[in-house]
C-alpha cells in the first residue's frame, strides 16, 4: 500500500481510532492523542506493516492498542524519573473536562466499564462501540475467538448487572 | 441476555461514541504532530543496534578490566604487612619457649634461658 493510500485509510478511520485510543488509555484524552500520533508515525514510516491478513481497520486498531500500551509503560517510567515534574504529561486518568461534557447516561456506562476486566472492556468496546465482529475483536486483542467470546458474554452480563445496580 | 438487552447496550455505546467523536482532534493536525514528532525524535533502526553494540563492548571491556585487576590484587601480598609487629608482641614471649620450637636430640641437653626475653 502506498503512503497516500495509507493516509486516506487513516483519515477514513480516524474518529473510530481516536475512540479506540481513548478506550485503551482509560479515557485520558492527552494519552489517547499521544498514542494515536505514535501509531500514525509507525504506520507511515513502516515500523508497523500492514500485511493484508486482516482488514485495515482491525490491523490499525491492533497497532493502536499495542502503541497505547507502549506509551503507558513509557509514561510510567517518566513518572519515576525526577524530570517528569518538568513537563505536562499524560497521567493515565480520564480528562476531567471530557467527563463533565458527558451526559449522565454515558458517564454511568463509562463508570460501569471501568469496573470490568480490561479484556472484557476491550472486547465489548470493539463490538458495541466500533461495530466489529467478535472474530475481529479477537484479532485486535490478540486472543482466540473462543476466549473473545467468553470475555464478550461475561463482560456483557457483568455490565448489565452493574448498570442495573446503578438503577438505569 | 436478550436481543433487547444487546440493543440497549449498543445504544449506550453509540451515545458514548457520538460524544467522543465530537472531541476527536482533526486528522490533519494529528498527522502533522505525528510527523513533527517523528522528525524530531525517531532514529533509524541501525543507530539503535549500533548503540546496543557500543554498550555491549563497553560492558565487556569494563568487566574484563575489573576481573583481571581483582585477580592481580589477590596475588600480591605487601611484605610490610607480613613483617609488621605489634608494640605489645613482647608480652607474648615467655621464658623457655625455645623448648617448643627446637627439635629434641638424644645426648644433648637443650640450651635455653629461663629469663624473660
Amino acid at each position: 500500500m502506498s503512503p497516500d493510500l495509507f493516509e486516506l485509510e487513516l483519515d477514513r478511520w480516524h474518529a473510530a481510532a481516536f475512540g479506540w485510543a481513548l478506550a485503551c488509555c482509560a479515557g485520558d484524552r492527552a494519552a489517547a492523542e499521544d498514542a494515536l500520533q505514535a501509531t500514525y508515525l509507525k504506520v507511515l514510516d513502516g515500523r508497523a506493516r500492514f500485511d493484508g491478513r486482516a482488514s485495515f481497520r482491525t490491523w490499525l486498531f491492533a497497532v493502536v492498542r499495542r502503541t497505547a500500551a507502549e506509551e503507558r509503560r513509557r509514561a510510567a517510567w517518566r513518572r519515576l524519573l525526577p524530570l517528569a515534574a518538568l513537563g505536562v504529561r499524560a497521567d493515565g486518568k480520564p480528562d476531567p473536562a471530557a467527563l463533565l461534557a458527558r451526559s449522565e447516561t454515558t458517564q454511568r456506562l463509562a463508570a460501569a466499564l471501568a469496573r470490568l476486566s480490561s479484556r472484557q472492556r476491550e472486547v465489548l468496546h470493539l463490538v458495541f462501540y466500533e461495530d466489529l465482529t467478535i472474530a475481529e475483536a479477537a484479532a485486535v486483542v490478540g486472543v482466540s475467538l473462543g476466549t473473545a467470546r467468553t470475555h464478550y458474554e461475561r463482560g456483557k452480563a457483568a455490565l448489565r448487572q452493574l448498570l442495573g445496580e446503578d438503577g438505569t | 441476555m436478550t436481543e433487547r438487552d444487546d440493543r440497549e447496550l449498543r445504544d449506550r455505546f453509540q451515545a458514548l461514541r457520538r460524544e467522543d467523536a465530537g472531541g476527536a482532534p482533526p486528522f490533519g493536525a494529528t498527522l502533522a504532530r505525528a510527523r513533527a514528532r517523528g522528525a524530531g525524535t525517531w532514529l533509524p533502526r541501525w543507530t539503535v543496534w549500533l548503540a546496543a553494540a557500543v554498550v555491549a563492548v563497553v560492558v565487556v571491556l569494563v568487566g574484563a578490566r575489573v576481573l583481571f585487576t581483582n585477580g592481580r590484587q589477590g596475588g600480591l601480598i605487601d611484605l610490610a604487612a607480613v613483617r609488621w609487629e605489634a608494640p605489645t608482641d613482647f608480652l607474648l614471649a615467655l621464658p623457655g619457649e625455645e623448648l617448643l620450637r627446637a627439635v629434641p636430640e638424644l645426648g644433648r641437653s637443650p640450651h635455653f634461658s629461663w629469663r624473660t626475653p
